[in-house]
């Protein structure tokens, strides 16, 4: 277990030079359920739990190591980050979970995301096809893309609140919002290059003058991965300072500027919000991999999208 | 179809020395350093009170106190947790005497088959140190991550609730659940 990041980069560069496969494990509480399951296991992991460097907590500054029960309880955080993150899985969990865990959250599938015995009862998928080249089983005949579902709470509403996200490598450190750092992939999943870590987040002080809401849809009101989330916010005034962003939906959390900035150049009242909101949901391509059927997601999109909006008193 | 290569939960790795005080004795093992909490706590500690529902996270029957915090040992890397206190279910007794809110799972029903008592019992007590007057919504809050299939969970909020009132008071006040609902409207007895 490295005791600083130093040490981290240096243990990764040499796995790497030894031609060594490993996984960083933070708070272990979606690494571990897939490796009981053989999901991807690597013969290495590296624990990020003694690097303190990475449990930085301020109102700009959020390490990756920070527990989301912390930023919960944490009075000074922006409500709208307490909220999200008081919305994912059940206390016990928040309280080893951290905030790089879940913005790297693994993609979800439920083709994938089932014991061994399951899994090789339908021959395997591609993203898990234990050397078997079998096909992907929603989106069949052919083994290229797999479209596992991002389902993590967080990133929509730190990509409201304007998030930039710093990595670290062997190679050098860099930083980017946070909505570039996801690619299309269920199994590529972002920009992170063997070895390099999330070291934090960070935020503007004036993204505390923004009011924002989250909205989620799941099975059940406590440990359940959203099936929809929708994060919004704006500064109260000015139309051109709302965001709407989506997760739970397709293999990457979406950030539906686009259709925002459609809409409010001819804003007419609550007839816009219900097109904007019937715009977003026409953005989005949900799949037959989760718990509820794509079609009732991507309707409670709009649904969700119209409360946000709602809510946050935009006439 | 050849059956493909499984692959070892987590892959062969070394052992490291791991030491904690796990119920206020201090104890010190050979473990693979990849060990799970809840796998040190049941074949090498001996500490069988500690159960494995799920072992995913979803269930709660496997929460011990790590420094008074309750976690789940399924999803706990031990060498994360090397050095520090761990407190399972057997460990909230002293001596020969139930703990008040053992007391009171037994007698408000709280506990039925039994098997996720363990887990609600350390999570209620991590509330029960910071607060010995919980709400009824913060109980539930409290346990929301301790699943039960047998009791309906009302006599568990009832149970934690009783509890809290002992640890203010140093006795009940009231009678558990009294009158007992009939589980058997109708049924007058073999004498009647
Ligand atoms: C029962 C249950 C319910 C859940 N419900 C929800 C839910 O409702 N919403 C939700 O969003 N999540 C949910 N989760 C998933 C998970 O608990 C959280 O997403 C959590 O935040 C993951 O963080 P972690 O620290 O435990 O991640 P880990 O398991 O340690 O890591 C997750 C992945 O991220 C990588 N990683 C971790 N940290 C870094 C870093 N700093 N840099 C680069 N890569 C990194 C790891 O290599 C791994 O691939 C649930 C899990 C369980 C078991
Ligand atoms: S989307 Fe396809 S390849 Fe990806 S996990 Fe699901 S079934 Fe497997
Ligand atoms: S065994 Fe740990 S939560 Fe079920
Ligand atoms: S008492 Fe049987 S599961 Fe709770």
């Amino acid at each position: 277990m490295p005791n600083n990041l130093a040490e981290a980069m240096e243990v990764a560069g040499r796995f790497i030079a030894a031609g060594e496969e490993f996984d960083w494990i933070a708070g272990g509480t979606d690494l571990i359920p897939n490796y009981k399951w053989h999901l991807n296991p690597k013969p290495n992991v590296i624990s990020l739990a003694n690097i303190s460097e990475l449990n930085q907590l301020t109102r700009t500054h959020i390490g990756a190591m920070v527990r989301l029960q912390d930023l919960t309880e944490n009075e000074e955080m922006h409500p709208l980050l307490a909220t999200a993150a008081g919305s994912i899985a059940s206390v016990m969990i928040r309280r080893s979970a951290t905030v790089g865990g879940n913005i790297c959250l693994d993609t979800r599938c439920f083709w994938y995301n089932q014991s061994e015995d399951w899994r090789q009862s339908i021959d395997w998928c591609h993203k898990c096809d234990c050397g078997t080249e079998a096909d992907c089983r929603v989106i069949q005949n052919q083994n290229d893309l797999c479209v596992a579902t991002y389902q993590a709470d967080l990133a929509p509403a730190l990509i409201c609140l304007n998030a930039t996200i710093h990595l670290a490598s062997p190679n050098g450190l860099r930083e980017m919002p946070l909505s570039d750092f996801f690619e299309l992939d269920g199994m590529k999943k972002n920009v992170l290059n063997r070895g390099e870590i999330v070291t934090h987040i960070t935020l503007l002080e004036d993204s505390y003058s923004l009011i924002g809401t989250y909205h989620k849809l799941s099975q059940r009101e406590t440990w359940d991965f959203p099936e929809a989330g929708i994060a919004a916010t704006w500064d109260g005034k000015s139309l051109s300072s709302l965001k709407i962003a989506s997760t739970g939906i397709e293999s990457i959390p979406r950030d539906h500027s686009e259709q925002v900035e459609a809409a409010i150049e001819s804003w007419n009242g609550s007839q816009s919000i219900d097109e904007l909101s019937e715009s977003v949901r026409k953005s989005v391509k949900p799949v037959n991999n989760t718990g509820f059927q794509p079609s009732y997601r991507r309707k409670m999109v709009k649904v969700l999208t119209r409360r946000s909006l709602k809510q946050l008193g935009i006439k | 179809m050849t059956k493909p290569n499984r692959i070892p939960m987590l892959p062969q790795a070394g052992n490291r020395q791991w030491s904690a005080s796990v119920n206020e004795k201090s104890v010190s093992k050979s473990i693979p350093s990849d060990a799970v909490l809840l796998d040190v706590l049941r074949d090498r500690v001996g500490t069988l009170g500690v159960k494995r529902g799920c072992d995913m996270g979803t269930c709660g029957c496997c929460a011990v106190l790590v420094d008074g915090e309750p976690r789940l040992s399924c999803l706990t890397m031990a060498a994360e947790v090397d050095g520090k206190k761990i407190t399972t279910v057997e460990g909230l007794a002293d001596g020969h005497h139930l703990a008040p809110l053992q007391e009171t799972f037994t007698t408000y029903g709280g506990s039925q088959c039994g098997f996720c008592s363990p887990g609600f019992l350390i999570v209620a007590s991590a509330l029960l140190e910071k607060n010995n007057d919980p709400t009824d919504e913060e109980i539930k809050n409290a346990v929301e991550g301790n699943l039960c299939r047998c009791t309906g969970y009302q006599p568990i909020v009832d149970s934690i609730r009783a509890a809290g009132k002992i640890l203010r008071d140093g006795k009940e006040a009231t009678n558990p659940t009294d009158p007992h609902s009939n589980p058997h409207p109708g049924f007058k007895g073999d004498d009647s």
